[in-house]
């Protein structure tokens, strides 16, 4: 079976940097995986997620997500095939500080020209699945970290992408929070939703995912299996791509 | 000092664009103004420094030498206010044949002669610019401007008069002077002699303290002792009306091109101080006083700004050169420059009214406290806005980029103000300036040689011109135009030239057989005058009504030859310039000048007749004796004109434009990361363009429809002041330009400006890679 997500020999590398921010990087994710990247800052974690979220090209390698080879995208080929088929969930949330919550959830769907009741009621839905409808009218600034970081998790999957992409979920809540956001990235994966993970938390990595990808220098360093789990789910939602 | 300095070189350092946008405005605020003072400064400079050098007459009245003795005339000179008099000099008005050497044939012009024993005096001190002052005679010295120079020869009746030299007064108080004692000869029995009295007055700056002074003569001669009382002001005027009427639209133009620079400084140094609160936090925390603070941003637009003020007063004067030399021209002082002190004060006062504008957002980062500005990190959050985005996302069927876009105005409402501001001005530049290219137009349409585009007329040896056509050959012209199926109507026309007791410029005087509405010249108020024999009506310009005081209505005498015909004023007709102008019909001009006849016929075509074809089968029909010719182009002046006010409005189309661009630019660096966000999202890059151009498009928009009506309102104030400059009132048909198609098509303007402006950021920001923008803070 071909993966979900497939990097081969990837390389970035910045023109102002000494050394490439990746480097020949090969790595597949099934449907249905939740993998956890991890390692020291500046190690290339994030821009490990950005090649796959094709928000950023590769020097080198190929990326392919679902078949599709993301890196050879045009921008615009590139945020149509992002807003159907990548969610993206951020440290610091990126929700819009001048929207209220039902209105940031809806926004991708809004750009992908969703029929405009299917985009309600699934936003209502994952609000409620949430357990943030109680504040869907208001705005960012009045939430607590956890209900931005829930707020920003139903963002990124209101166009029920095939791949989940968190970066740092945790970072920027407490650890109650923290745990709860944890939680829900859990029942995500084990309802099918495949999740690539980049965290510095090996607790969040241990919980949440079955295997974990350790990222040095831009290179990989090991690609461990937890919990004795070989395989991915079978009934995942990227095995209907 | 030097901190200060090197704060506010990093903050252009880093905001470059913003540097060149200010400059760039400030120099087409700064070259603007200079050309419209430097126009002022020189309409009036040339004859005021000519009336101060010759002790120019502030009133030249023409006095009744049968109804007051000299004595009486002598006692005006004493009057309280008189400061300097001269006269009385004998003056009479003929009619004479001027001939230069070298130059065949002549043609009757008349003339009105002063006798002076000298060209000096205590008023009216005349230039002599060529040649001798006359010595006997049978000698005469010649006004300036009529291509006569000495050797000429001027015969009136049996009398033939030697050019001995060419003279100027700048208020033209005669066409030619001769010795005191030549002057009786030269009247003969029908010509009248008046006396010409020269006079100065300590109040003579304003008209009303002319119409006093004119009372206060009056008053001291026999009751209609004076027949004519002309002011230096008139003469100035018409003088002036070379490049007068420039004046008023190139201040409007420089006016708005003024506040258009303030705002967009305002809006360059508040973005600034909103992009920039960690730096001035930074600032704060080293050390800097809030004093310094606000002298770094006041700094980071007065450097730019100094620039363009620099280049613009060069560029300002570069603009000028072609404009004065119309002038220079007019007055033959070689040359004219925009005076030094606007080369000076323009700058200046540019440089000072930006650097102002700066000052109350400068003031506002001094005062901001460091700890809160560094804690904020960045731009403080709009909290406005909210409402606008909940509104607009309700419009499902309207693309979100667009309502994303359209909310945006609503989080930075003085911003938006400011912006629309720019952008009504920058919209009212375009009604205003298309209306005056509309009113230009008409001027074009309203005269003679568009309305009728083909003339007609004989062959006549030596001079190619004057004489009257004989009945035979009206007869054949007349003819040869009915014969031809372009013609659509004619009008023949006798042209002559009367001088009148008391004007100092001669009369042109036209007659019309047939409809004088054919003429093409529109009228400002009353009617045509009445063809039939006894009417003894006339049409008159409007700087014939301002010089002799009439107006429609009244009854005016005309004169010629001893002849004397009362005209009753029946309409006011749009004739611009410094000419008098009479147009009454062939009965009344016969009851004149008996003798005068159509020298040629005017011919209007039919649609689709081409002007030139027809001239050509019209010249081959009539043969060699005749001649017909096409109507030249506008002028080169209105062609001047009208590329000046399409340059100028394209100037501050193109500043309005940079505003915009100034305003999207700042709301780009503010709402850089979440522009990140939205492209993470999926936003395409198109609907990135589209969001941002819809950022200002509303706001485009409605500027535009407000600035139509403004510019209206600009066009209607302005094209009288013009109209006035020309020493003329206007027809309606040259206000109401506007067609409701145009004003829908103008109030695109402002759309068209914003989207203009908001085209290349957006662009920029639809291509950058999304990982940039999502790191962008």
């Amino acid at each position: 079976m071909d993966a979900l997500v497939q990097l081969n020999n990837v390389t970035k590398r910045y023109d102002d940097g000494p050394a490439p921010a990746v480097a020949d990087v090969s790595l597949a994710i099934e449907a249905g995986e939740a993998v956890a990247i991890m390692g020291p800052s500046g190690s290339g974690k994030s821009t490990l997620l950005n090649l796959i979220a094709g928000t950023d090209r590769p020097t080198s390698g190929a990326v392919r997500i679902g078949g599709e080879r993301v890196d050879r995208l045009s921008e615009t080929a590139a945020a149509r095939f992002r807003r159907r088929h990548v969610g993206m969930i951020f440290q610091f949330f990126n929700l819009l500080d001048d929207m209220a919550v039902i209105d940031n959830v809806l926004l991708p769907a809004q750009l992908a020209r969703t029929r405009n009741t299917a985009a309600r009621e699934r936003a209502e839905e994952l609000l409620a699945t949430l357990r943030i409808a109680h504040r869907r009218d208001a705005y960012p600034a009045r939430l607590s970290g956890g209900e931005r970081q829930r707020a920003a998790i139903a963002r990124a999957l209101v166009n029920e992408p095939a791949v989940l992409l968190a970066d740092e979920p945790t970072g920027a809540v407490d650890r109650g929070a923290g745990e709860e956001i944890g939680a829900l990235l859990l029942e995500l994966n084990a309802a099918g939703q495949t999740l690539i993970l980049v965290t510095h938390n090996p607790d969040l990595a241990a919980r949440c995912t079955r295997r974990v990808v350790a990222i040095a220098d831009g290179r990989i360093e090991s690609d461990t299996w937890l919990h004795s789990q070989a395989m991915p789910p079978a009934a995942s939602r990227g095995a209907d791509w | 000092m030097s901190a200060v300095l090197s704060a506010a070189r990093g903050g252009i350092a880093g905001r470059k664009l913003q540097a060149v946008i200010i400059g760039v405005v400030v120099l087409a605020a700064t070259a603007t103004s200079v050309v419209a003072l430097g126009l002022l400064a020189n309409a009036n400079g040339p004859f005021d420094r000519a009336f101060a050098r010759q002790n120019g007459a502030d009133i030249t009245g023409a006095v009744d030498p049968s109804a007051a003795t000299p004595a009486q005339i002598a006692a005006t000179t004493r009057l309280p206010g008189v400061t300097a008099a001269a006269g009385p000099y004998r003056t009479v008005l003929v009619t004479a044949h001027v001939t230069a050497p070298g130059v065949p044939g002549s043609s009757p012009v008349p003339l009105r002669i002063t006798g002076r024993s000298s060209p000096g005096g205590p008023v009216d001190d005349l230039t002599l610019d060529d040649g001798t002052w006359a010595a006997t005679g049978t000698q005469i010295v010649m006004a300036r401007g009529d291509g006569v120079f000495p050797g000429s020869t001027v015969t009136v009746g049996s009398r033939k008069l030697t050019v001995t030299g060419v003279a100027d007064s700048v208020t033209g108080t005669a066409d030619a002077w001769v010795l005191p004692s030549a002057v009786g000869a030269l009247a003969g029995r029908a010509a009248p002699v008046e006396a010409q009295m020269l006079y100065r007055f300590t109040n003579a700056a304003s008209t009303p303290a002319i119409d006093a002074d004119v009372a206060e003569l009056r008053a001291g001669l026999p009751r209609s002792a004076l027949l004519n009382a002309v002011s230096y002001l008139s003469v100035r005027q018409a003088e002036q009306s070379a490049i007068a009427p420039w004046v008023p639209f190139i201040i409007a133009f420089g006016v708005i091109a003024l506040v258009i620079s303030v705002l967009i400084v305002v809006n360059v140094v508040s973005g600034a101080v909103i992009a920039g609160t960690r730096r001035i936090g930074v600032l704060k925390s080293i050390g800097f006083t809030p004093a310094q603070v606000a002298a770094s941003y006041v700094l980071l637009s007065a450097v730019p700004a100094l620039a363009g003020c620099l280049a613009g007063a060069a560029c300002g004067n570069l603009l000028a050169i072609p404009m004065l030399s119309v002038n220079a021209h007019v007055y033959q002082v070689g040359t004219l420059g925009v005076p030094l002190w606007a080369d000076v004060a323009v700058p200046l006062a540019t440089f000072a009214l930006t650097a102002a504008a700066a000052v109350p957002p400068a003031l506002r980062a001094g005062r901001m406290s460091a700890i809160q500005a560094i804690a904020a990190g960045r731009a403080p959050r709009p909290s406005r806005g909210y409402l606008a985005h909940r509104m607009l996302s309700r419009f499902a069927a309207v693309p979100r980029p667009v309502t994303l876009g359209l909310a945006a105005p609503f989080a930075r409402p003085a911003r938006t103000l400011v912006t629309v501001t720019a952008i009504l001005f920058g919209a009212a530049a375009v009604t205003f300036g298309a209306g005056l290219a509309l009113s230009l137009d008409r001027v074009v349409a309203d005269n003679p040689g568009t309305a009728l585009p083909v003339q007609v007329s004989p062959i006549r040896p030596g001079s190619g011109q004057g004489g009257s056509m004989t009945v035979a050959q009206q007869h054949a012209v007349v003819s040869a135009l009915a014969a031809q199926p372009g013609t659509l109507h004619y009008v023949a026309e006798t042209d002559g030239q009367l001088s009148l007791p008391g004007l100092p410029e001669t009369v042109s005087v036209t007659a019309y057989g047939g409809d004088p509405a054919w003429s093409g010249y529109a009228l400002i108020s009353g009617r045509w005058y009445s063809r039939s024999a006894g009417a003894a009506e006339a049409d008159v310009n409007t700087l014939f009504l301002t010089e002799t005081g009439t107006s429609v209505g009244s009854a005016y005498p005309l004169h010629s030859g001893g002849r004397r015909v009362i005209v009753r004023i029946v309409g006011e007709v749009f004739g611009p310039g410094k000419n008098l102008d009479v147009y009454l019909s062939p009965a009344t001009l016969g009851a004149i000048a008996p003798g005068a006849g159509p020298q040629q016929y005017g011919v209007a075509l039919r649609p689709g007749t081409s002007p030139p074809a027809y001239a050509n089968t019209v010249s081959a029909a009539l043969g060699h004796s005749y001649q017909a010719s096409v109507s030249g182009a506008p002028g080169r002046t209105l062609e001047a004109v009208l590329a000046l006010i399409a340059t100028l409005t394209i100037l501050i189309t193109a500043v309005a434009g940079l505003g915009v661009l100034n305003t999207v630019a700042l709301q780009i660096r503010e709402r850089a990361h979440d522009i990140g966000v939205f492209k993470a999202i999926g936003m395409t890059p198109l609907q990135t363009l589209a969001m941002i151009v819809c950022s200002v498009a509303a706001t485009g928009l409605a500027a535009g429809i407000v600035a139509v009506p403004a510019g209206v309102y600009l066009h209607h104030a302005v094209v009288p002041a013009m109209a006035h400059a020309a020493n003329s009132g206007y027809p309606a048909s040259m206000i109401s330009v506007y067609a409701p198609w145009e004003a829908a098509l103008l109030a695109m303007a402002g759309l068209i400006i914003a989207v203009a402006g908001a085209l290349g950021p957006a662009s920029w920001v639809a291509r950058t890679r999304t990982v940039f923008a999502l790191r962008a803070e």
